[in-house]
């Protein structure tokens, strides 16, 4: 179409990616180096590879990658489970509901999508102080449920609605109650929809830094993302020591994205195309 | 039963809360209230107590002078907003987050047009690299933060390169106060960058091809199919993206955390989220930073809800 010689654009693709890969490079390359090849030649490839940052990371005598992994291994997977079931049943009332109550509240909802953790959050560590759940891995879980259901429920009602309700008729009409009806027959319909919540929840709450760190406070141990700030302290100029837990604190992450990248990109494109 | 049904759909009633149901079946059904409550009331729940009990709550905490010296906190009506709209701190806040978010919703944008546009081609190749853009999107900000600082501080690895290159005072990239805003703003703008051009590919798939084919066999040089066929079609995942990003831009605390703390000098890089933390949590200043927190609230959502309605009429005018 474009009057341009055919090597000029994968060239150009290639060059303009690799610039804006570089700074992952420069890590990737830097955890398998030692500490004072590190500053001496920062782009040099790891030639011999050594292991020494990562087993330090991972031999630290405070364990902080491990306190880290556990903990929020424990947080990701409780809250994205509960919240997949949450606000799966959410979603399906307010889709299906046409009651006011209910078309109130997917607005109030809605309107949760935009609001930033930091307007509430000293309240919610009120609330959790009251509930006794303030530093703990329930209360950041709970936290989680309730500022992450808005996602989901905008996520599942969308899709419920795109499910004939002939469906469930007959499956009412076969003397099925609604709760039976929703989790044998529509549930397993909503495939797409739960693998979008569980993908993007997933990689936010594992990512998250501001709520746990508030949440989990000192006492409550940290996560892994919230355990990569509090060593930047420690570690000053050891860019080794630091790409290492670093490196160790994404992976979990980046292998999760690597297996299901399609889904990633379909839940986004949903949205896009529809506008 | 099913045939009956399907050929008398006119004996169903359009406005109906419960499918119809025989009668047997219906005896077995609990009352009508169960269904909301197991479905609805878990989520709602949850949400009411975190989230809405807590922006009411924050409302209340606003108008009293709450704070570690006073346990027993006063009313003082509107006395907190006051002050800090004639905070000049505060008012610092705004400018930097302004200044932020412009750079945020700015650079990821176009950066994300032109990757979108260089990577729109159906091969291996492309595929593979589109991937790679969309890492930084699955990382963490504060693992993003981290390498940046690492390339960026005053002896990084890109000054030390500088040095090396002879520069003998490179860029103080974080710690110079009129450079330190740009700089976060382009670590968010690369984290974003991904996001953004996924959702332009996926535009750019809505396109037809029959319609730039034409405007070419019209004479169309390749600017001018941009300009009028490509770009409007492009107008909804803009909305997205554009949304998505001043969003960002509101509520960045995680890059300014972690790559300034505030700083340089006064404040130069205190977003109001940043500010609504420090105020909060590290000074205890209950009662001032929870009308700092409404504040930023009643903002987003005015400039969130007016930029959406602005874009949204623009889709709909091409």
């Amino acid at each position: 179409m474009t009057p341009l010689r055919p090597y000029v654009r994968p060239l150009v693709a290639l060059l303009v990616t690799s610039a804006f890969f570089l700074p992952l490079y420069l890590v990737l390359a830097n955890v398998f180096k030692h500490g004072p090849d590190i500053t001496a030649s920062p782009a040099s490839p790891p030639v011999p590879p050594t292991l020494d940052n990562l087993t330090e990371a991972l031999t630290r005598p405070d364990r902080l990658f491990w306190n880290g992994l556990i903990n929020s291994v424990m947080v990701t997977l409780l809250s994205i489970v509960i919240l997949t079931v949450v606000s799966a049943m959410l979603g399906h009332y307010v889709a299906r509901t046409r009651s006011g109550f209910g078309r109130i509240a997917l607005l109030v909802l809605l309107a949760g999508l935009m609001i930033p953790p930091q307007v509430i959050l000293v309240p919610v560590t009120e609330v959790l102080d009251a509930t006794h759940l303030m530093g703990t891995i329930g209360g950041l879980v709970l936290f989680n449920v309730g500022y992450y259901v808005p996602f989901g429920v905008f996520v599942f009602s969308g899709f419920v609605r795109t499910i004939p309700i002939e469906l469930e008729e007959a499956a009412a009409m076969d003397g099925s109650g609604r709760f039976g009806t929703f989790w044998r027959v529509v549930f397993p319909l909503l495939r797409p929809a739960t693998a979008s919540v569980l993908i993007f929840l997933g990689v936010w709450i594992w990512n998250d830094f501001l709520n746990p760190l508030i949440i989990l406070g000192p006492a409550g141990g940290t996560t892994v993302t919230v355990g990569v700030y509090r060593s930047i302290g420690q570690f000053q100029r050891d860019f080794g020591g630091m790409f290492g837990l670093m490196f160790l604190a994404t992976l979990p992450i980046l292998v999760f994205y690597l297996v299901l990248q399609k889904h990633f990109v379909k839940g986004l494109t949903g949205g896009a195309v529809k506008g | 039963m099913t045939l009956i049904d399907r050929t008398s759909p006119d004996t169903r009633s359009p406005g109906r809360e419960t499918p119809e149901v025989p009668p047997r079946a219906r005896a077995r059904r609990p009352g009508r209230w169960s269904y909301p409550l197991v479905f609805a009331s878990p989520g709602l729940l949850v949400y009411v107590c975190f989230v809405l009990a807590p922006i009411l709550l924050a409302f209340g905490y606003s108008l009293t002078n709450a704070d570690l010296f006073h346990p027993d906190a006063e009313f003082i009506g509107a006395h907190n907003y006051t002050t800090l709209l004639s905070d000049d701190a505060f008012l610092r806040s705004l400018r930097v987050t302004t200044t932020l978010t412009l750079i945020i919703v700015v650079l990821p944008n176009v950066g994300g047009i032109a990757v979108a546009l260089l990577l729109d081609r159906p091969s291996r190749l492309y595929k593979a690299l589109r991937s790679v853009f969309f890492v930084p999107v699955v990382l963490s900000s504060v693992v993003v933060s981290v390498v940046w600082m690492a390339l960026l501080s005053d002896d990084g690895l890109i000054n030390t390169l500088l040095r090396g290159l002879g520069a003998t005072s490179p860029p103080g990239w974080l710690s110079d106060p009129d450079l330190a805003l740009c700089t976060i703003g382009f670590v968010i703008s690369w984290q974003m960058l991904g996001f953004c051009s996924v959702v332009y590919l996926a535009g750019l798939q809505g396109v037809p091809k029959e319609l730039l084919e034409s405007a070419a066999i019209d004479g169309a040089g390749p600017w001018l199919r941009f300009r009028t066929v490509t770009w409007p079609m492009l107008a909804p995942a803009m909305t997205l993206n554009t949304v998505m990003l001043l969003i960002t831009g509101f509520k960045a605390y995680d890059h300014v955390q972690v790559l300034t703390a505030g700083g340089p000098g006064l404040g130069t890089t205190s977003t109001i989220a940043f500010d609504v933390i420090q105020t909060g949590f590290t000074e205890n200043r209950t009662g001032l930073s929870s009308a700092m927190a409404i504040l930023m609230l009643v903002i987003v959502a005015v400039v969130s809800s007016l930029v959406l309605q602005l874009l949204k009429r623009r889709e709909v005018d091409l």
